[in-house]
């Protein structure tokens, strides 16, 4: 008996040795997330529950290869009355995974809850325009809104995913429902068929879907919450695409299995300098600062190439409202002495920049602490500005600390830190005066006269009349120091295909063209 | 041993359980930042609020820790802010996958480390002692992320023979050889270090027991080698060891952080850097609630067995 069991133990660990079972998987695409997603749009918080959100959820419209808007749950609409009502029609063949139709209803209902605050939505600031929200019949919805705003189009295509109203109607949306975890109901490509807490999601394709048949057989979320684990999953075949870092490639630029591919990414990293603190409120020093960062070097050198760089705060991916012509602000530090000294500063005899009064131009610069290119790259402007005598502290920082206790109370000379924002050149609340997301406190009249007159206008060719000038007053008034726009690095197995030229957020928008072969 | 000793050592447990309890809640309450549902930039004043408010992080610190307090006693650990579950369920489903990891590893610890400390330290300074003390130190100071990975990369990577990460192939759940295949090289990982550390505790503890009188004596009356080996040395060289394994044991199941994030493994330790990563405070609370009860049910379990195993402790008990 005792050898029989040393059998059975030995052929068990055998079979465990037996390589590839993720090979039996072909047809399914494998994903990483880095812990498990809140499957619901309205609320979902982070970066992950939005990517497999994007799968399971189509919204209205979505961003094709421009990023501009095509028809998706939607199958036209109109803009009347000077920009203020949107009239979708929508389209009659769609069923949610359960098998119930999908309606106008179902539409108004997602609003309802994406602007009301107590629903727990992360959505309300994206759509505080719309006024009313109406379902004229069953397949066609009618948005009033209290302004013109002409993101709103580009917002309905980004995180925007329609809710069932017959499964979520009269129930809070916060709490962990089965919807939210374990059994989300929604219209896109593929849907849920498996949960395993802190493991894996499953989907298979939606064989009811409205769109082109789903190529892929299903797609499995993998929870793998380190990035290096990552990156050895993707080389042993156990995911298929993973979005890396410039200090990850290393190990993947010689892997015959894997291609490596730079997509564009509507961000862009930048140091904030706090306008409140006298020091930052001249327009020369901010200007000056802009000469005086090599971000050339932190480019090559930090982030190997895979950023572009920048001329303001529009990122180059907004391809129609980014001014080429513009020439970027080249390092020249003896620039930015000669503009420093124009705004009172000057080298003293061991060489460290003091006013009048001799008082040293000395601040602190955060950032968030555990990412090594955003480290490198506060560590690179520190010292490029310690060049032209400043006397600047580093300060790295847990990324939740950073916001909660340095970035909202404003007690920060200057932040280190990058936004992500919809694929539309918008950037009212980030740098118009008094706004939330303006941790700079930057306050400029023509900025904000520009700024207002871009989200107002709907015509392509003025906006972009708006947004070239707007860059351009940025030249010389820096609302923050723009240090680049980052590239998205995918590192993909070589035999997925069908992917658009887009980042991973809004490629999702498109599973049912991915393709493994 | 006697009831009252026993009780006596229950309500200090009692007492050590409600001080992690008190000093971690002010502890992390008082920690800069904040849950992670809030770090985002982005938010406005409005959606922040609303947020806190539902969180129940309105109220002043006072407040908050009555209200935990009093939920606690009743049993109740709240809900987690990041899984809008209750605590206990989310810690419920995360245990039995650090049960089976941490049982492999200790298993797998004793397997290993006993024999060799046991001949270590049977023959001190032969070229076996030399070669297993050097590993062995090798294995304390290697850092587990750096071994994690490194096996990843052979095992994974270059040879292909196992899975580089997760408890399962996906669809595979409830399949034991996919499971043993995952099991391997977090539950090496993971019992490297303790291998290390209990091998050098029994050898040690061999080495100083093999050397009393009692064993000379025994030799001298011709005791076989085996039953002086295990009758006479082991027993009376496991009291020192059996404190180090139960020292191992709760590093097993609260602490097994860093290898249960590089492999992926849905576990207790993964869910513990998840939490205060996300400044999830019940389900911080919780866990380190757990992990405290696991420490002190542990050695109070040894404290017991120290009787059973060494008479001269069961008298002065």
């Amino acid at each position: 008996m005792p050898k029989r069991l040393f059998s059975v133990g030995l052929l068990t660990l055998g079979l465990t040795f037996v390589p590839g079972t993720a090979q039996a998987q072909s047809g399914t695409l494998k994903l990483p997330l880095i812990n498990d997603p809140i499957m619901n749009p309205v609320i979902a918080p982070d970066l992950g529950s939005v990517l497999i959100n994007k799968v399971i959820f189509p919204g209205l419209v979505r961003p094709n290869e421009d990023l501009l808007p095509e028809p998706d749950l939607a199958k036209s609409w109109t803009i009347t009355n000077g920009g203020l009502v949107y009239t979708f029609t929508l389209r009659n063949d769609v069923k949610w995974h359960d098998g119930k139709p999908f309606t106008a209803a179902d539409v108004v209902f997602t609003f309802k809850a994406a602007t009301d605050p107590k629903s727990g939505s992360r959505l309300v600031s994206d759509f505080s325009s719309i006024k009313d929200v109406v379902a004229v019949n069953p397949t066609t919805v009618r948005f009033t809104l209290s302004r013109p705003f002409a993101p709103f189009l580009t917002l309905l295509g980004h995180n925007a995913g329609i809710l069932p109203k017959h499964l979520l109607d009269g129930k809070p949306l916060n709490d962990a429902t089965a919807f939210n975890r374990s059994t989300p109901i929604g219209t896109g490509p593929f849907k849920v068929t498996r949960v395993v807490p802190g493991a894996s999601i499953t989907l298979e394709a939606n064989k009811d879907y409205y769109g082109t048949k789903p190529k892929l057989s299903g797609m499995v979320f993998k929870v793998v919450p380190d990035i290096n684990a990552q990156v050895a999953q993707l080389r042993s075949g156990e995911l298929d695409w993973v979005n890396v870092e410039p200090n990850n490639l290393a190990g993947l630029q010689n892997d015959p299995n894997i291609t490596l591919k730079q997509a564009n990414a509507v961000q862009h990293f930048l140091v904030f300098f706090n306008q409140k603190n006298p020091l930052f409120a001249p327009a020369k020093v901010r200007e000056a600062m802009q000469y005086a960062v090599n971000r050339k070097a932190i480019i090559d050198g930090v982030l190997k190439g895979y950023a572009d760089y920048p001329t303001g705060t529009l990122p180059t991916a907004l391809k129609k409202y980014y001014d080429k012509s513009i020439k970027p602000i080249q390092f020249d530090p003896a620039r930015a002495r000669a503009l420093l000294a124009q705004a009172g500063w000057k080298a003293n005899a061991k060489g460290q920049l003091v006013n009048a009064k001799g008082e040293p131009f000395k601040f602190t610069l955060i950032v968030d602490r555990g990412n090594p290119s955003r480290e490198q790259a506060a560590l690179a402007v520190q010292q490029d500005l310690k060049k032209i005598g400043m006397d600047v502290t580093l300060q790295p920082l847990e990324f939740a600390t950073l916001v909660r206790d340095y970035l909202l109370p404003g007690k920060y000379d200057a932040n280190l830190i990058w936004w992500t924002t919809p694929p539309d050149p918008d950037q009212y609340s980030y740098y118009a005066t008094g706004q939330d997301n303006n941790s700079a406190f930057f306050s400029n009249p023509k900025a904000d006269e520009l700024l207002k007159r871009g989200r107002e206008t709907a015509d392509v060719a003025q906006r972009q009349k708006i947004y070239n000038e707007f860059q351009r007053l940025e030249m010389t008034n820096p609302p923050v120091l723009v240090l680049y726009y980052p590239k998205e690095l995918q590192a993909i197995r070589k035999n997925l295909s069908g992917l658009p030229d887009l980042g991973i957020r809004d490629a999702l928008r498109h599973s049912e063209e991915f393709q493994l072969k | 041993m006697t009831l009252s000793y026993l009780l006596r050592r229950v309500f200090h447990a009692l007492i050590v359980l409600v001080m992690v309890g008190i000093i971690t809640f002010f502890v992390v309450r008082l920690a800069p930042g904040g849950p992670s549902l809030l770090a985002d930039p982005k938010l406005s004043v409005v959606e922040r609020q609303a947020i806190e408010e539902r969180l129940g992080l309105s109220d002043p610190l006072p407040v908050q820790f009555a209200k935990w307090a009093g939920q606690t006693a009743r049993g109740n650990l709240g809900s987690s802010f990041l899984y809008g579950a209750p605590t206990v369920q989310i810690i419920m489903t995360r245990l039995p996958n650090t049960l089976i990891l941490a049982g492999t590893s200790l298993l797998l610890t004793l397997a290993v480390a006993l024999p060799l400390g046991l001949a270590s330290g049977l023959r001190p300074g032969s070229a076996f002692d030399r070669i297993t003390s050097t590993v062995s130190l090798v294995f304390v100071a290697v850092p587990v992320f750096w071994f994690g990975l490194l096996l990843i990369i052979l095992f994974a990577v270059t040879w292909r023979v196992l899975p580089a990460g997760g408890m399962n192939t996906a669809g595979q759940e409830g399949n034991l050889p996919d499971l043993l295949r995952h099991l391997i090289l977090p539950a090496v990982v993971l019992s490297a270090a303790s291998i290390a550390e209990i091998l050098r505790y029994t050898r040690s503890s061999t080495r100083t027991v093999s050397t009393q009188d009692y064993v000379r004596t025994a030799r001298a009356k011709g005791v076989g080698q085996w039953a002086l080996r295990y009758r006479h040395i082991l027993r009376n060289a496991a009291i020192p060891i059996l404190t180090a394994v139960g020292l191992q044991l709760p590093r097993l199941i609260g602490g097994a952080a860093i290898t249960e994030t590089i492999f992926g493994w849905p576990g207790m330790g993964r869910l513990s850097v998840e939490a205060a990563l996300g400044r999830d405070y019940p389900l911080i609370m919780g866990i380190t609630l757990f992990v405290a009860l696991a420490v002190v049910t542990f050695n109070l379990l040894i404290d017991l067995l120290y009787p059973w195993l060494d008479p001269r402790v069961r008298a002065e008990a």
